[in-house]
């Protein structure tokens, strides 16, 4: 969660600098492929911490 | 790779859309090709147009939908271009394994292309013609890009369709986070470091770097899921 918070704060910050067009479509875009991916690291933790808690897991 | 983009546009100059998607390309590998400027008379030059098509690796055809179809010059390209011998017949295909998409513009909202709203039928229905010259002529269909009411966007809209179309016309076709991860780091190692100072293109590296521990760790945590599916 860290590293995510930090990663996002500093493309926003990127995109606030840039006066490019282009640049700052680039960082608003990249911003949200940044949070697709924490989306899914924890939706994969949560499939796996899941998994291992399951009843049928516990014979 | 080399994107070959056939606009078919009669006031290509009136439109802010497609003076848009051309201020939104790439730096290069992409070749600007509009019908109407290129032919005012109509009269299409078919072997420098065969020669374009085989000098490319991605062929997209950009046009407002009139009609749910096409302007007419890119039907009578169509027509005069897409030659038996050239395009299909009994042989290789010169077009065979290109990759085929098409960027459509309209000024109908996405929503009413479906049953049940005003225009009742898909984008991927009303397009069928061209789903049939891609398969004849073994072409590699690409999801199409629906562009529709352009002047009612947000400049957040308007700055994700930028970055829609530069991929549209540049990236490894698929939906995969990774090729887009890939997609970006080259972009970020590019344009993303015009006129940033030497320590902000260092934090672009660091990001990059991030990027691709997430990518690790998520190809780990796949595997891990993989096993104990398998073990299940």
């Amino acid at each position: 969660m860290e590293h995510e918070e930090w990663m996002k704060q500093q493309i926003k910050e990127l995109e606030r600098k840039s006066s490019d067009y282009r640049q700052k479509a680039l960082y608003q875009e990249f911003l949200k492929l940044i949070e697709e991916q924490y989306k899914r690291i924890e939706q994969t933790e949560g499939e796996i911490d899941g998994r291992m808690w399951s009843p049928k897991e516990w014979g | 790779m080399r994107t070959l983009i056939i606009i078919s546009h009669p006031t290509l100059k009136e439109s802010h859309t497609q003076s848009f998607l051309q201020e939104s390309l790439p730096e290069k590998g992409t070749t600007w090709h509009h019908l109407e400027a290129c032919y005012p008379d109509h009269k299409i030059d078919r072997e420098k147009e065969q020669q374009l098509l085989t000098d490319h690796d991605r062929i997209i055809f950009q046009f407002p939908f009139y009609w749910y179809s096409s302007p007419p010059l890119l039907k009578q390209w169509q027509d005069e271009v897409l030659t038996e011998g050239f395009a299909y017949g009994n042989y290789e295909s010169e077009l065979k394994e290109k990759e085929f998409g098409l960027v459509i513009t309209t000024g109908v909202h996405e929503r009413e292309y479906q049953p049940g709203g005003n225009e009742e039928y898909t984008i991927s229905e009303l397009t069928r013609p061209y789903q049939a010259i891609a398969r004849k002529c073994k072409m590699i269909l690409l999801p199409t890009l629906l562009i529709s009411r352009f002047d009612y966007m947000s400049e957040e809209e308007r700055k994700t369709l930028l970055i829609r179309y530069r991929q549209y016309v540049s990236k490894v076709s698929g939906f995969t986070l990774s090729s887009k991860e890939d997609w970006f780091e080259k972009e970020l190692q590019t344009i993303g470091k015009i006129n940033m100072s030497d320590s902000d293109q260092q934090l672009i590296d660091i990001l990059i770097t991030q990027m691709k521990e997430n990518r690790e760790n998520l190809d780990d945590l796949n595997w891990t899921l993989q096993e104990m599916k398998d073990l299940g």
